[in-house]
């Protein structure tokens, strides 16, 4: 029979092609290799808690907010307490900073967690069983963020906490109209819904011992923050009216009113010093802010102090307190001047009075912000302290069998929120690994972010970030309503794409439509790239026109 | 949306395993270019590197009928096939004719000028490299001012001709600019070019790693920065007359396109300089063009 | 049934299979070859004498009598690329040029017979330059004789038409491009009753042309790529396989049309009056014509003269011609062209084909109307008295050439 293609020797009748080229495996050419290889951004370093942030914001973008919600819940359970009062230190080391602004990375986590207000954290996210129960000291952030990861790890876990209402410094700390309570009241409900007890009004130490926790718990965390207000022990420091600060928020967030002057000085330049000023604006005083170093050393969160600046309080900077008067309650308060010398053991230019600039304003209150400590009065002697605070290895573990500990109780990481959540993340893990082996390593953290010049920025424009919307007052008396309103949901979305995403595949395409060989598919069942090796010629387009630094271009040897 | 997201046709016309070297910006043209064609293609391939990327006897890398040809006749030859087609009936078949710098610029120029005039139904496309990189990198018609090759081993001394202007005077429907680095704005050309009738000419710069001395992984980027310096902006011509620039250049400097390259490595600050003032008065005669046309457009 | 013949010209027309008799030129009657044909696309570029070949053809196109398209291009280079392309699709396609615009086309000469399209196309036989001569002379299509290409060669303008018709059912079969040519003027541009055949009946020879292979989107194939050395070779020999086939149809195909339109002007060569001849000149184009009545002239005189046309300079006829001169003592070739440092070229065709032979006639060969120069009866006479009077053979004999001294 007549065939067009092969005469009767079996050869080629005309030059015709009869199949594609798909044998010839042109992968044998490839000496360098391209791969996925997602990588940690900067803001997930940065961010103590180390929340996935691109993971989340690549579902903002299509606007699945649940499920954003809980790509944040893998490391944070409150994220709606963080979103408002977190200090961002991720946002200080995102890369988009070092093109135009930052992401808004918490008005994101705020924005996510408000869309959730009505959902809970799914029953499913437990992820096994355990018989081990473990006891938690303290429900505020350290000890909620231990509580939730120990539940997704099975364990029963029961929470003391001395105080009438849970959430620790969440509550006593922070204003109202810094932190809803509705917000922080769901948020910890959602906890408990998991199944975490939170015995309240629960003293260790006065209504139970520590050695009954140890018997009676199988792990004991200790997670009591820190509360013991440092004093200033000058002269005139025990006239009525001087008070620290804390206690001043702590009774008033308790109870809904605290006794207030006419004129009010706060001495301290840390989120603390500012919460007592603001609030103490709002119960209708005359606020002073005096403040021994300059603007630019100030601990607080800037937006804070300028938010509170713009509120009306007025801050003496390079100034401190050298002593109060007054007739059995304070008066007058005497200032000195200050100016900076050499930086200290903070990194920060140590304050140096000024001979013979003090100086004397009227206060009939004074309330002191200047720094707090653990109160560990209800431990044994054995634990090791560091600066009055427990003394903790990287795995949070005190020294004592079984005693853990985290938050600003232990020696850290401290100070903010966000450290509590991680450490008691940490802490969690820690307490599981001892509990199931005996032995204590955890998984391992990030380190490196990835380097801004890694990025490929042909892919992105400047943009700049958006504005977050305020609530301003024109009458402050009595209004704890929250200032801070987060950003609208075209932000949100605006924002999720503005995001760099370093090291995170966004699925943009980019490798798979600058492939010239064909050799990169999308798996749709796996929802990922797939590099055909028998094709690529390890051209390493794809590396390079990946905007975001999501592959590596290794030497093929490596993989012979 | 900050970012670019190219969107591109999900399917492929095209096998792997060409022989194309790491990196071919020709390879991505074509690529490209299918996508937006499809299956109810043909393509008449003259001498160029797709006369061996396409794949030896019995195979072929693309997935729709190839016909190769002599160097000079691309045009020629598809002039033939879409009249075969249309003797047939078979007129809604798109038929290519894909030619490199040499086989457009130079030898098939008398070809194409040809089907131009006469104004057939064909789309030709040129993947440029500028110069003849399957025999070795040879200086074409093509081959920009100041590039080394191996027929001008010190540098081009004549600048590069400007083809598109030659073909504007042939008064066809259709001519475009594309890059390989802007794969959705040279699809939507294809697929413009893809629903007029008549001579449609598009013309794609397509870096070849091997002739240009340059590392294969940065074959975008040199076709973003071809666009971007202004050496290569991206515009259409409709009818000859109706220019329309595309993707406005951001105005980077000369020297980034042309440093990484392997192929200008012995110029100098003079003529970075000399090419910058070259790029910037070509680039504002564009945009005169472009303002005159919407002008006459306007009278009309 | 209209047509109505004198008793003299039933002599050459079978009034049963025409529809007409023209008086036409040789560019015309290949016009009409090609509507008969149903030809579909027309890729041409005008060169004197060709032209009216193609003025035809376009006026066909234009009043609808002829339904193809008609591709004016720029040069013969691009008319070959252009048919190439559209015989590649399968659309029958036809092509006509002359001299240098076929000295253009050489390089895809190659090409259209390499990827196996079985285009034809009419060459007017034209001297080629410089200096600039416009007049017969067949060393154009003698140069192509490389490309793969079938080559006819004409007498009369019947049998142009004739020929172009046969040329598209043997390409068609053997999947090879065929050229027929025809000497400038004397035929170009002479007009001769041509009979036109019954388009029915050329239907009936010619079906509509449908290859196995074509360039067919629902069967992409890829054409023409890259043959790597072990693939070269055995594409070659399947061009060779298929000249040897077509030189076993060719007369299949003569036969064919014989029978059906009733004239034969035989297949690869035509003997004329070889019977026992002693002496045979060897001729083709319109020099046969002349020559048939030097050699009824001789015959009456009572030598032995005959002569044998060639029709088909490829694939070439060497078994015919062995067996046409196998009881001859001398032959002698005319050749309208020169192949210089060498001879004529259907005389070192000849003599080669000759050499394996078990009989080696004495054989001379004579360069004779180079350029448009007449070929005369007289031309003709003194070439059969020298090459009845040679003692011993020689290749180079220049008829009519001023000064020339002639050996002998």
């Amino acid at each position: 029979m007549y065939d067009p293609l092969e005469d009767e020797n079996g050869q080629p009748r005309f030059a015709v092609s009869t199949g594609d080229m798909s044998w010839n495996k042109t992968g044998s050419w490839r000496y360098m290799r391209p791969l996925y290889d997602n990588k940690i951004p900067p803001c997930t370093v940065g961010c103590p808690a180390h929340e996935k942030i691109p993971q989340y914001f690549a579902y903002v973008k299509d606007k699945k907010y649940e499920q954003a919600w809980h790509i944040i819940l893998e490391d944070n359970p409150l994220p709606g307490v963080t979103g408002r009062v977190c200090y961002h230190p991720c946002e200080a080391v995102c890369n988009r900073g070092d093109y135009d602004e930052s992401i808004a990375i918490h008005n994101m986590e705020r924005f996510v967690a408000d869309q959730n207000l009505k959902h809970h954290i799914p029953q499913s996210f437990i992820r096994d069983k355990h018989e081990e129960t473990i006891a938690i000291i303290g429900s505020g952030p350290a000890g909620l963020s231990a509580a939730y990861q120990l539940t997704l790890l099975g364990y029963t876990v029961t929470i003391f906490e001395a105080a009438e209402q849970a959430g620790g410094m969440l509550r006593l700390g922070i204003p109202e109209y810094r932190l809803p309570r509705e917000v922080l009241d769901k948020e910890i409900e959602d906890i408990v819904r998991l199944g975490v007890t939170i015995k309240t009004a629960i003293r260790v130490g006065r209504d139970i011992g520590m050695d009954t926790l140890q018997r009676d718990f199988n792990a004991v965390l200790i997670a009591t923050g820190a509360y013991k207000s440092w004093g200033m022990n000058l002269p005139g420091e025990e006239l009525k009216g001087i008070a620290s600060g804390l206690s001043f928020l702590k009774e008033y967030n308790l109870t809904g009113s605290a006794p207030i002057g006419k004129r009010v000085v706060v001495v301290g330049g840390g989120n603390t010093a500012i919460d007592t000023a603001r609030s103490a604006l709002r119960l209708g005083a005359d606020v002073t802010i005096v403040y021994r170093r300059s603007k630019a050393e100030m601990p607080a969160v800037p937006e804070e102090v300028e938010d509170a600046q713009r509120e009306g309080i007025h801050i003496r900077f390079l100034t401190n307190p050298v002593g109060f008067s007054g007739n059995g309650k304070v008066e007058q308060i005497r200032l000195i001047r200050m100016e900076l010398g050499e930086a200290d053991e903070s990194g920060r230019r140590r304050p140096i009075p000024i001979k013979g600039s003090e100086y004397t304003i009227d206060a009939d209150q004074v309330l002191l912000a200047i720094g707090e400590v653990p109160d560990l009065d209800f431990l044994p002697d054995s634990f090791k302290l560091k600066k009055d605070r427990l003394l903790v290895d990287h795995f949070q573990r005190t020294g004592q069998p079984g005693i853990f500990a985290c938050g600003d109780a232990s020696t850290g990481p401290i100070g903010t929120v966000v450290d509590a959540i991680g450490t008691g993340k940490r802490a969690a893990h820690s307490i599981h690994q001892y509990l199931s082996s005996k032995t204590v390593h955890i998984p391992e953290e990030p380190t490196d972010g990835v380097p801004f010049d890694t990025l490929n920025l042909d892919y992105f424009q400047q943009e700049s970030r958006p504005q977050e919307r305020q609530h301003h007052s024109t009458q402050l008396k009595g209004d704890f309503n929250e200032v801070n309103l987060g950003i609208g949901e075209d932000d949100a979305v605006y924002e999720a794409n503005r995001c760099f995403s370093c090291g995170t595949c966004t699925y943009c395409d980019n490798c798979l439509i600058f492939c010239p060989d064909v050799a990169i598919r999308f798996d749709v069942d796996k929802h990922e790239y797939v590099i055909n090796y028998d094709f690529c010629k390890g051209c390493g387009i794809c590396v390079q026109e990946c905007p975001r630094n999501a592959m590596s271009y290794e030497e093929e040897l490596k993989w012979a | 949306m900050s970012q670019k997201l190219i969107k591109i046709p999900f399917e492929e016309y095209m096998s792997p395993g060409s022989v194309a070297c790491p990196g071919c910006g020709g390879n991505l043209s074509m690529r490209y270019t299918q996508k937006a064609l499809g299956l109810n293609t043909m393509i008449v391939i003259p001498a160029c590197c797709w006369s061996i990327i396409d794949g030896p006897t019995p195979s072929s890398v693309n997935h729709v009928p190839v016909f190769h040809t002599a160097f000079e006749t691309a045009a020629a030859t598809a002039s033939g096939i879409k009249a075969g087609l249309h003797a047939q009936g078979k007129d809604d078949t798109n038929v290519m004719a894909w030619a490199g710098d040499g086989g457009t610029f130079d030898i098939g120029f008398q070809a194409l000028s040809g089907a131009a005039e006469r104004n057939e139904d064909i789309l030709y496309v040129t993947y440029d490299n500028e110069a003849y990189m399957n025999t070795g990198i040879q200086r074409s018609s093509a081959t920009p001012y100041g590039s080394w090759t191996t027929t001008t081993p010190n540098k081009k001394e004549r600048p590069k001709k400007n083809l598109i202007e030659a073909l504007a005077a042939h008064h066809i429907p259709y001519i475009a600019t594309a890059s390989v680095a802007f794969p959705d704005d040279l699809i939507k050309k294809v697929e413009k070019a893809k629903s007029l009738r008549g001579t449609k000419f598009i013309h794609i710069l397509a870096p070849c790693p091997p002739g240009w001395k340059t590392p294969p992984e940065i074959t975008i980027k040199l076709a973003r920065l071809a666009v971007e310096t202004k050496i290569f902006p991206l515009f259409e011509i409709e009818e000859g007359w109706r220019y329309h620039i595309t993707h406005e250049s951001s105005g980077i400097p000369v020297g980034q396109y042309l440093k990484p390259q392997g192929r200008f490595s012995h110029l100098t600050e003079a003529d970075y300089e000399t090419i910058q003032r070259d790029v910037e008065r070509n680039y504002k005669i564009l945009k005169m063009k472009e303002k005159m046309s919407k002008e006459i457009s306007a009278m009309d | 049934m209209g047509l109505v013949l004198n008793e003299k010209m039933k002599k050459y027309f079978d009034p049963e299979t025409i529809s007409e008799i023209k008086v036409i030129e040789g560019t015309h009657s290949a016009s009409y070859a090609v509507e008969l044909a149903r030809v579909k696309v027309i890729s041409a570029f005008p060169i004197t004498p060709q032209t009216s070949i193609v003025e035809k053809l376009s006026e066909m196109c234009d009043r609808g009598e002829l339904d193809a398209q008609f591709i004016k291009v720029e040069s013969e280079h691009s008319a070959m690329a252009a048919v190439i392309g559209s015989e590649a699709t399968g659309a029958r396609s036809f092509t006509a040029t002359s001299s240098q615009g076929l000295a253009l086309m050489h390089e895809v000469l190659h090409w259209a017979a390499g990827a196996r399209l079985p285009i034809v196309m009419a060459n007017v036989n034209r001297a080629l330059g410089p200096p600039w001569n416009i007049w017969a002379d067949q060393t154009d299509s003698l140069a192509q004789r490389e490309t793969g290409w079938i080559q006819f060669y004409c007498e009369s303008n019947q049998e142009v038409l004739d020929t172009i018709l046969m040329a598209y059912k043997l390409g068609e079969k053997v999947m090879l491009p065929v050229m027929v040519n025809m000497d400038a003027f004397f035929l170009s541009h002479t007009s001769e009753p041509v009979a036109i055949p019954k388009q029915e009946l050329v239907d009936q020879f010619l079906p509509p042309y449908n290859p196995e292979l074509k360039l067919d989107t629902d069967h992409p194939h890829a054409f023409g790529g890259l043959a790597m050395p072990n693939q070269y070779m055995e594409l070659r020999y399947n061009i060779q396989k298929s000249m040897e086939e077509a030189d076993r149809l060719i007369p299949e195909i003569s036969r064919e049309y014989a029978r059906l339109m009733g004239r034969d002007h035989g297949a690869q060569i035509e003997e004329y009056r070889t019977d026992g001849a002693d002496y045979l000149l060897f001729t083709s184009g319109t020099i046969a014509g002349t020559t048939r009545l030097v050699i009824d002239e001789y015959r009456e005189k009572g030598i032995k003269i005959g002569m044998v046309k060639i029709r088909t300079f490829r694939p070439f006829p060497s078994r015919e011609l062995r067996e046409a001169t196998r009881r001859c003592k001398k032959v002698g070739v005319i050749d309208r062209n020169i192949s210089f440092g060498q001879s004529g070229i259907f005389f070192s065709e000849t003599k080669a084909a000759l050499y394996n032979s078990d009989h080696h006639p004495l054989m001379n060969g004579y360069i004779a109307g180079l350029g448009g120069r007449d070929v005369t009866p007289t031309n003709i006479r003194e070439i059969a008295d020298h090459l009845i009077n040679s003692k011993e053979g020689q290749d180079l004999i220049w008829i009519g050439v001023k000064n020339e001294s002639k050996t002998n």
